[in-house]
């Protein structure tokens, strides 16, 4: 018996896979210290081909009894992820080539955990959407303690691991309500259970769901793990972590929602309202107060992360896929400014030696090309026109007067009062990189930039740019997300 | 409007029993038991031995045995059905069955090349 698998539609997966196993075992008979960075890389770049040919096609493919589908929404975020790992591979170049730290298993981990969010932009039961987040977690987990001789890595690594048990295993009692509701795993099946009159236990299995989902995003109250991680990780894994990993488990959470809980309004709405408004209101107001530019980022992912639920939040009453498409364009949007934010980070950290913001006294003078660079990605994730971030901010406004009911628009309110509060601490650092004096007895090293870190920040840069001025491009890539294939 | 808090009741219900059941369990703790504080029982383990310092009863380097041993399990697992269904999987299933034995080696591979297999 040969069952018909359609090879092609998870190619992706199999090149990324075969690119994992190659730099296992280049790493393990070569002795060329930068042979599995190179391959890894190349196998990143190698998986797009396939999602190309995918789309040129078109089609939409379902596999596994409707547990894998190939659509354009899948299309969109694994084309997504696949950059953002590539970018973050730049990033990790130097950072781990330099350090005392083992090459071939960083490259491996990484990649096995964008393996998993590349299979969760697909997944649409709530078998494999588990088993993919827990492919993007499990490997983090280690790569956050990689410092291995520095205890606040280890304590970032430790705290990252219990919590993310923890919320599995919360995440896991919610789904096991769910299916002992529903009798099905397949979100489309869930769907058509949620339409009918459900009991008040699903509200307590919906519950539990997106409680597990909230800890894997960092959404306020279950954030207290991010900034500590964030901190003491290597910065390309926090840059990863920030981006792309949080990014993992929005896509998750917007497809249980949009294909699975979507008519059950009420049991959603109003937990995610809640956690928007938490997460944008205590992320910002936690981010004034830092002195560290690392964890004030973390403050500010959190933040992010709340007005990324915002649209989420109000989808019950929007018509249309308004409320999915501003979702999909900000986690793309956030995706670019996050990553050129922490690749700034790595780079001025190179020349000062210091997270703290302090230290960037005066860095405007001494360095003006990174300068420029990280004012563009602040004043984007700010939302400032004309870079990228402003059309994020502008498509979650948006989607929040479609919706047009009351608690809409008391939540876009809270949303627009946390983009003035936002706006204040991310100008804070760019007053400091070009108006303050250089502190005395700062010492401005300037040893030669790498050509990956360089390349990242420059790329990014140019995407807030392009999308700030013609916003049209990302904007079809939402469209195209949500047609019908 | 009345339906939608009547669902949320029984989240604030499950929220309610574990509050209830963990106070229960901390608080008959704390009632039953005899208070007498001793140095001892501050340490981390409360088993007799220091937790630094002190020599443990197992060699820690035995994680790297549990750590392989768990490969050859999960290989067992997923084998033992695949040998059921051999006929009728075909060639195919043993293909499939070949990628997959072939990946899990290199786990042990790894383990060999990289030495943790010699007891130094």
């Amino acid at each position: 018996m040969n069952p018909h698998v359609d090879f092609h539609a998870f190619a992706p997966e199999i090149v990324l896979t075969v690119t994992i196993v190659a730099v296992l075992i280049a790493d393990l008979f070569t002795d060329d210290s930068k042979l599995p960075a190179r391959i890894a890389a190349l196998g990143v770049l190698g998986s797009l081909v396939p999602v190309l040919t995918l789309a040129v096609d078109g089609q939409t493919r379902s596999l596994f009894g409707g547990a894998f589908v190939v659509d354009p929404f899948s299309l969109v975020l694994t084309g997504f992820f696949l950059v953002a790992g590539y970018v973050t591979l730049l990033l990790s170049f130097d950072y781990i080539g330099e350090g005392d730290y083992y090459q071939g298993e960083f490259y491996v981990l990484l990649l096995t955990s964008l393996l998993g969010m590349i299979v969760i932009s697909s997944a649409r039961d709530l078998i494999s959407i588990f088993v993919a987040l827990e492919t993007i977690t499990i490997p983090t987990f280690v790569l956050a303690g990689w410092r291995k001789h520095d205890t606040k890595s280890n304590e970032a690594s430790l705290k990252y691991f219990l919590i993310g048990v923890l919320s599995s295993a919360v995440m896991l009692y919610g789904m096991s309500l769910v299916f002992g509701l529903a009798n099905s795993t397949v979100l489309v099946d869930i769907h058509k259970y949620a339409s009918g009159h459900t009991p008040a236990l699903f509200a307590v299995a919906v519950f539990l769901t997106l409680v597990g989902f909230a800890f894997k995003v960092s959404a306020v109250p279950f954030h207290f793990w991010a900034p500590d991680t964030y901190e003491g990780a290597p910065t390309p894994v926090t840059a990863f972590l920030s981006v792309a990993s949080k990014a993992g488990g929005f896509v998750a959470l917007l497809t249980i929602v949009r294909l699975g809980f979507f008519p059950s309004g009420n049991s959603w709405q109003p937990i995610l309202w809640v956690l928007a408004a938490a997460s944008m209101t205590l992320g910002n107001l936690a981010a004034l107060r830092q002195t560290n530019i690392v964890r004030m980022l973390a403050y500010s992912s959190i933040a992010q992360g709340g007005f990324i639920l915002v649209p989420l939040a109000v989808a019950g009453d929007v018509r249309g896929n308004a409320a999915w498409q501003a979702v999909v364009i900000y986690i793309l949007i956030y995706g670019a400014m996050n990553l050129g934010a922490f690749a700034a980070v790595i780079a001025a950290a190179r020349r000062t030696r210091s997270a703290e913001i302090s230290r960037l006294a005066g860095f405007g003078r001494t360095n003006p090309a990174i300068a420029v660079m990280f004012s563009v990605f602040l004043f984007s994730l700010a939302g400032i026109p004309p870079l990228a971030g402003w059309f994020a901010k502008f498509v979650m406004f948006r989607a929040v007067f479609d919706a047009n009911t009351t608690v809409a628009v008391v939540l876009g309110v809270i949303a627009a009062v946390n983009s003035v509060i936002a706006f204040f601490y991310y100008s804070g650092v760019v007053r400091r990189l070009w108006f303050d004096e250089p502190a005395a007895g700062v010492e401005l090293s300037s040893p030669r930039l790498p050509v990956g870190l360089s390349a990242a920040m420059g790329l990014m840069t140019a995407v807030i740019l392009v999308v700030g001025v013609y916003p049209q491009f990302f904007a079809r890539l939402g469209e195209i997300a949500f047609q019908r294939g | 409007m009345t339906e939608f808090y009547r669902q949320y009741l029984s989240v604030a219900v499950l929220i309610g029993a574990a509050a209830l059941m963990f106070g229960a369990m901390l608080g008959a703790g704390r009632l039953l038991r005899p208070n007498r504080p001793q140095p001892e029982k501050f340490i981390t383990y409360e088993a007799g031995s220091d937790p630094v310092g002190g020599w443990g009863q197992s060699n820690v380097r035995y994680y790297v045995y549990a750590l392989l041993f768990v490969m050859f399990d999960v290989e067992a697992v997923f084998i033992f059905p695949w040998a059921v269904n051999l006929k009728s999987l075909g060639v195919y299933g043993l293909i499939e069955m070949a990628v997959f034995i072939i990946v899990l080696t290199l786990g042990l591979v790894y383990a060999w090349r990289k030495g943790v297999l010699r007891w130094a």
